[in-house]
């Protein structure tokens, strides 16, 4: 009967309650989000970085992955030294750099990555076939470089490295069949996107026996810090992380997200108490007369604050419902467009949802929307009986 | 036998800064089955009588007993209790919940007493049909005329099988029509065997009960048998 009454209350002035469970559902929805957002963005890098189940990236020394000028050199000696390692599965070694394909009488500008197809880590096939090793006329296309090239499986194309744009010479051109279409791991949004062997890279760029990193498959996880410790004191002139440490750098970096998502979330917890305390101490105001009645009739204390409570809660969970749809609509928003930002991974989600996180946001909602109601009920269940019977007589 | 015994009732409080002497040592014997209409002027302390009488107000000094139970001896908790299921109380404007049924408002003193719902179901049910609204008994209170409204808080006053039904000006809202109905169901309800007392300005009403008790100034000034 509790529960009923309160929804009941809550429909008498509709309106006011809708108003109220707006603001609740923009509370709660904001609160989500920033949940989301708040461990969002480095449980998505973490699942990124091991999307392909590759546990640890080398690069060169103090320099990021791709950065034009820095490969390793000594390609296949560090490679084979790599996967010489008893806890090593697999190494792919990957070579980027930026590449041309002649579209008509113009160029378009591409990023090519040189892979190793028999350990491949930073793409998904999503059309026609994979490269095999060897195939040095194969070539893959992401679908914005299929469409900039208005290229199809099968197609030809004329592929160009090394070019200078001062005298638009083309050092090194290559004819390339499209064998897929594929989805690369890392590429930021509508990037166009190929892939060839790595030796066909190499002497695309000028860049024999060169590689921006190798990813490495270790046996198990808890063979990772072995193998970093290893090739750290092997390679001292290599970059060597496991996954686990770069989210922690990540972490570190990205603290200020963190703290955003604290405070915008406390604020939106007090928004929700002030929205709830404030309707049910208008409504417990509103019906004092009432209450006195109840109190009169021979209704305890405890139950006028357990039905004052249930109308917190009732409105708090219904808010809350509202606010689960709109964050997570939100949600998706906010990342679209910060996901377009260039130099993001497009696959990269700031907004995560995690069914524990949002438990325990929908459980502190909950428990705020009760706490908001105890002012209220107090308000209500102290009522001087006759003095209120009196007042509301006269 | 006494069912009520009250005695040197005194309720001060402060108004405006003034001290108020709402009654000035009230005594009230009040006999299992009788009914008793408490009458007098606007003001002189006739429903603070009988919210003291009801347990809903404490006295300034004196004392009252319901079936020997003294009630300032009671802690709220017990004193809630004794009202839930000794006491039955009828107001002016009726105070029924709007949001409830009728149905649903004659079962809220069980539910609260912790009846099962089917057995407070078809109590309240008997109740709506014994004032005559078991047709009625689905419709919000919102929805009900007062004198409907009236005789519903009569069944809600009764649900618990109350020692004693009080009523505060139960009339004062209804027309002479509707008011009658009310006077013609409490006269019912004291035949069938539950005490009443009733404050009222109505000397019609006055007139219907066993026992008038008429109040000036905050003091009983007769007590009449009619």
């Amino acid at each position: 009967m509790t529960l009923v009454w309160a929804l009941r209350n809550l429909g008498r002035h509709p309106l006011r309650t809708a108003l109220s469970l707006a603001g609740i559902a923009v509370a709660s929805a904001m609160l989500l989000d920033m949940v989301m957002l708040s461990g969002g963005i480095e449980r998505s890098f973490e699942r990124l970085l091991l999307g392909r189940g590759f546990q640890i990236r080398v690069s060169p020394k103090g320099t990021l992955p791709f950065d034009a000028e820095a490969t390793i050199a000594d390609a296949a000696r560090v490679v084979a030294r790599l996967r010489a390692d008893p806890d090593v599965v697999a190494a792919a070694p990957v070579l980027g750099g930026a590449l041309y394909a002649r579209a008509g009488d113009s160029l378009v500008t591409l990023f090519g990555y040189g892979i190793d197809p028999s350990a491949q880590s930073i793409y998904r096939l999503e059309r026609g076939r994979d490269l095999t090793v060897g195939d040095t006329v194969g070539i893959l296309l992401s679908a914005p470089a299929a469409a900039r090239l208005a290229a199809a499986l099968g197609d030809t194309l004329r592929v160009v490295g090394r070019l200078d744009p001062g005298i638009a010479a083309a050092a090194v051109e290559r004819r390339l069949v499209v064998r897929g279409m594929v989805r690369w791991l890392y590429d930021y949004r509508d990037q166009p996107s190929v892939g060839v062997v790595l030796p066909v890279m190499q002497r695309l760029v000028g860049a024999p026996d060169h590689m921006s990193l190798v990813v490495l498959k270790a046996r198990d996880d808890a063979a990772v810090p072995r193998v970093v410790g290893r090739l750290r004191g092997a390679e001292p002139r290599l970059e060597v992380n496991s996954v686990a440490q770069l989210v922690v750098h990540f972490r570190e970096r990205l603290v200020y997200f963190r703290q955003l998502s604290y405070i915008l979330g406390t604020v939106s917890l007090i928004v929700t108490v002030l929205l709830v305390a404030t309707l049910l101490t208008i409504t417990v105001n509103e019906r004092l007369g009432e209450i006195a009645t109840l109190r009169a009739l021979g209704v305890g204390r405890p139950g006028i604050v357990r039905q004052v409570l249930a109308e917190g809660t009732a409105l708090t969970l219904l808010g809350t419902a509202l606010g689960i749809g709109l964050g997570v609509l939100t949600a998706r928003r906010l990342d679209q467009i910060l996901t377009s930002f260039p130099g993001l991974p497009a696959a990269l989600s700031f907004f995560v949802p995690e069914p524990r996180t949002l438990g325990i946001a929908g459980a502190i909602l909950l428990l705020t929307g009760s706490v908001a109601g105890l002012y209220p009920a107090w308000l209500a269940a102290s009522a001087p009986i006759a003095a209120t019977l009196r007042a509301e007589a006269t | 036998m006494s069912l009520l015994v009250a005695r040197d009732l005194r309720k001060d409080y402060a108004m405006g800064g003034e001290q108020v002497h709402a009654l000035k040592g009230v005594s009230l014997v009040v006999a299992r089955g009788e009914y008793i209409a408490i009458a007098g002027p606007s003001g002189c302390g006739k429903s603070t009588l009988l919210h003291l009488l009801g347990g809903i107000d404490t006295p300034s000094a004196g004392w009252v007993e319901l079936e020997g139970v003294r009630l300032g001896s009671l802690r709220d908790r017990d004193l809630t209790r004794l009202r839930l299921t000794r006491l039955g109380f009828v107001f002016q404007r009726f105070h029924l919940l709007p949001v409830l049924s009728a149905r649903e408002n004659v079962e809220l003193p069980m539910a609260e007493a912790g009846i099962p719902t089917r057995e407070r179901r078809l109590r309240a049910i008997e109740l709506l049909e014994y004032v005559g609204l078991g047709h009625r008994r689905d419709h919000r209170a919102t929805q009900l005329s007062g004198g409907e409204m009236q005789r519903v808080a009569i069944a809600r006053a009764l649900a618990n099988r109350p020692a004693l039904l009080l009523a505060d000006e139960p009339t004062g809202e209804l027309d002479a029509a509707t008011g009658q109905e009310v006077l013609d169901l409490f006269r019912r309800v004291n035949a069938d065997g539950t005490t009443l007392v009733v404050v009222t300005h109505d000397a019609k009403l006055a007139t219907e009960a066993g026992k008038v008790v008429r109040m000036l100034d905050g003091a009983i000034e007769t007590v009449d048998d009619t």
